[in-house]
């Protein structure tokens, strides 16, 4: 018997420490250690409940057969154990060994308890346990992930509308039946266009919204937007779409106004130019990425959309350049009332501005990212600002680091009015401007009054601090603000948050922002009654343990990791 | 009428499709059908333009929703399914009770 044991040791020796088995128990969080506690206690109870049926002698008498037959079992998965169990009482017994052989574990103890064997129900039990065990062990951690990602989808509610999950549905199925690409797959899109017609423009566009986030939009699902009433159309990753998919957008969505195109690097010479001539009624027009198009083509462009282009936003591409620039601004520049430049390289011109916008219903501007910081000044934008301030919505300046404090009180405090320091500003966002500090925006803050103020960006502005976070709760903004941005400030202390109170306030981002802790977070969701989103990365005061009522959700919190 | 236990929901061929009170209640578009002078708050709605499945599966998801709209962090919540045949409907019935 012992003989017996040593060789079995040296064997199990052989197969190593991390034989399949552990490293299984190992992956899904198993260890040895409650293994053995919980065998022991089965091995007591079995013990104490009925005295082993075999002993050590019978035991040793099947030696021989036992190693004969131990060659075949290892080689069986311990799924297969059912089956043995029905063979006969040896191969029980031999089953007995080799499974206390293979859980790896105190195999030196195994040898002197072998002579006590369990009763098969015993084991099935052992097992049963074990298996149980595994399965709530993942379905823990399942949830867990399945909150994680929740919360990165910025989920609030617990369940999803009907809507949306029928929406993910037809999305999923888009995509499988373009795999399968049988010949019904025309009369299917047909069909689907057919009964997707009924649906409001809401849910088209979440659609496209939820095709866009799947990475399945391309000229067969692109399909389902033709032929409709649309009137706006904003498509987040158009990356599949081919020149060819936005010649038949254009021919068979006649009635667009707005169009959206974004991460669009298909669209070429040809297509934009169809889009201008195919689209009678488009007034405004957004395009990220649309690197093909040269010079001559937005120049043509432009003088074909005089007299009808309201809207422009283009971003990301190195070949609009400052010629482009002037061809939109002397033919489209008297009609826009919207423009946005963003991360455009090879634009430096930006002292072309003011001269041209000369709409007076102008309400939004945005300039960001300008490849060379001089380029976007002070001076430039207080003269813009001069032009069009007045009646301005939306301004957003993220990342002109160029900017400084005269540029909020020369421009913004000197025009973004309407005469009687009441502005009709919406968003304001100032991302990234590093040079503007407290004193300008207090000033800006305590005379003009922004009633209509939804959203504020100060995200990196890393002198403010928290006079500025006061002072905008002493403004009139304060009752309509809904989205409030404070993202790294490494300035604010906890005195800021304690004016933090906001009526209407839905989400506010206090990532980087290193004075939060659980009391601040308390102390917030108690005043801001609509608050439904708080980020909170990099904040490590912040733990589960913060009071926060029950809409409140907190992002980025280092307990939630998985 | 807030008595009322269950509502019925009027489907093609005039099928009838029960869905407790409270279930009806969290599409607000059946709430202020309900509550509103008209004679939805009898307890019938009439959406003969949908089939019975789609109305079965949103009395489904209305008593799905009831019961873990609520549900603590702890407590499992399970997949709610959706046939692929009937996703498109689905999704203009969700549309029209706004859920």
């Amino acid at each position: 018997m012992i003989y017996r044991g040593r060789n079995r040791s040296s064997r199990s020796n052989i197969k190593g420490p991390n034989s399949a088995l552990t490293q299984f128990l190992q992956e899904e969080g198993i260890s040895a250690e409650t293994i053995r506690q919980r065998w022991l206690e089965q091995q007591q109870k079995s013990a104490s409940a009925s005295p082993a049926p075999g002993d050590g002698t019978a035991n040793a008498a099947q030696a021989d057969k036992v190693e004969d037959e131990r060659e075949k079992s290892e080689a069986l998965p311990s799924s297969d154990e059912e089956i043995i169990l029905e063979k006969s009482s040896i191969n029980l017994e031999k089953r007995m060994n080799l499974v206390q052989d293979d859980s790896d574990e105190e195999e030196y103890e195994d040898t002197s308890l072998t002579t006590i064997s369990r009763s098969p129900s015993v084991v099935a039990l052992d097992d049963e346990l074990r298996k149980k065990r595994t399965r709530e062990v993942l379905k823990t951690r399942q949830r867990k992930r399945k909150r994680a990602a929740k919360l990165l989808d910025r989920r609030t509610t617990k369940i999803a509308t009907l809507q949306d999950m029928a929406i993910a549905k037809i999305s999923e199925s888009i995509t499988s039946w373009e795999r399968e690409k049988d010949q019904g797959e025309n009369t299917v899109f047909a069909h689907l266009r057919d009964v997707l017609g009924g649906i409001s423009i809401d849910n088209m566009n979440n659609l496209a919204k939820t095709l866009s986030k799947n990475r399945a939009l391309d000229d067969k699902t692109l399909q389902l937007f033709l032929k409709t009433d649309l009137t706006d159309l904003a498509f987040h990753d158009c990356s599949k779409l081919s020149f060819e998919g936005y010649k038949t957008l254009a021919i068979f969505s006649p009635h667009l106004t707005k169009l959206s195109l974004q991460m669009c690097g298909q669209l070429n010479n040809e297509s934009l130019l169809y889009i201008a001539e195919k689209l009678p009624n488009l007034t405004s027009l957004d395009l990220d990425g649309p690197f093909l198009i040269n010079e001559d083509t937005w120049d043509t462009f432009f003088v074909e959309m005089k007299g009808r282009l309201k809207a422009f936003r283009i971003s990301n591409t190195h070949r609009f350049n400052d010629k482009s620039l002037a061809s939109l601004l002397v033919n489209c520049g008297e009609e826009l009332v919207s423009l946005g430049l963003s991360r455009l390289d090879s634009i430096s011109n930006y002292a072309l501005l003011p001269q041209y916008l000369k709409n007076e219903h102008f309400h939004s501007l945005s300039l960001e990212y300008p490849f060379n910081e001089d380029d976007i000044t002070d001076e430039v934008v207080i003269n813009i600002l001069g032009q069009v301030g007045k009646n301005l919505k939306t301004l957003v300046l993220d990342g002109c680091l160029e900017l400084t404090d005269s540029m909020i009180i020369n421009g913004m405090c000197a025009f973004l009015h309407d005469g009687n320091n009441c502005s009709l500003l919406e968003t304001l966002s100032l991302a990234e401007l590093d040079q503007i500090t407290n004193d300008s925006l207090v000033y800006f803050f305590s005379e003009i009054s922004l009633p209509h103020l939804v959203k504020c960006s100060l995200k990196r502005c890393l002198q403010v601090g928290d006079a500025a976070i006061i002072e905008l709760m002493l403004n009139k903004g304060q009752q309509s603000l809904k989205e409030l941005s404070l993202n790294s400030l490494k300035e604010l202390t906890c005195e800021a948050f304690i004016s933090l109170s906001c009526e209407n306030l839905q989400s506010l981002d206090l990532g980087f922002v290193r004075c939060v802790d659980d009391k601040v977070i308390e102390e917030i969701s108690s005043r801001n009654p609509n608050l439904e989103l708080i980020d909170v990365f990099g904040d490590n005061l912040v733990t589960e343990k913060a009071k926060i009522k029950q809409r409140l959700v907190l992002i980025g919190r280092q307990s939630d990791s998985i | 009428m807030s008595e009322l236990k269950f509502i019925k929901l009027i489907g093609e061929g005039d099928k009838e499709y029960k869905v407790s009170y409270e279930a009806a209640m969290v599409s607000p578009v059946l709430k202020t059908m309900l509550q509103s002078p008209f004679k939805e708050n009898a307890g019938k709605v009439d959406l003969t333009k949908y089939s019975g499945d789609t109305l079965e599966k949103v009395c489904e998801y209305l008593e799905y929703k009831l019961r873990y709209q609520n549900a603590d962090e702890t407590e499992d919540i399970p997949e709610f399914d959706i046939p692929t045949e009937l996703s498109v409907e689905l999704l203009m019935v969700a549309d029209y009770l706004n859920i």
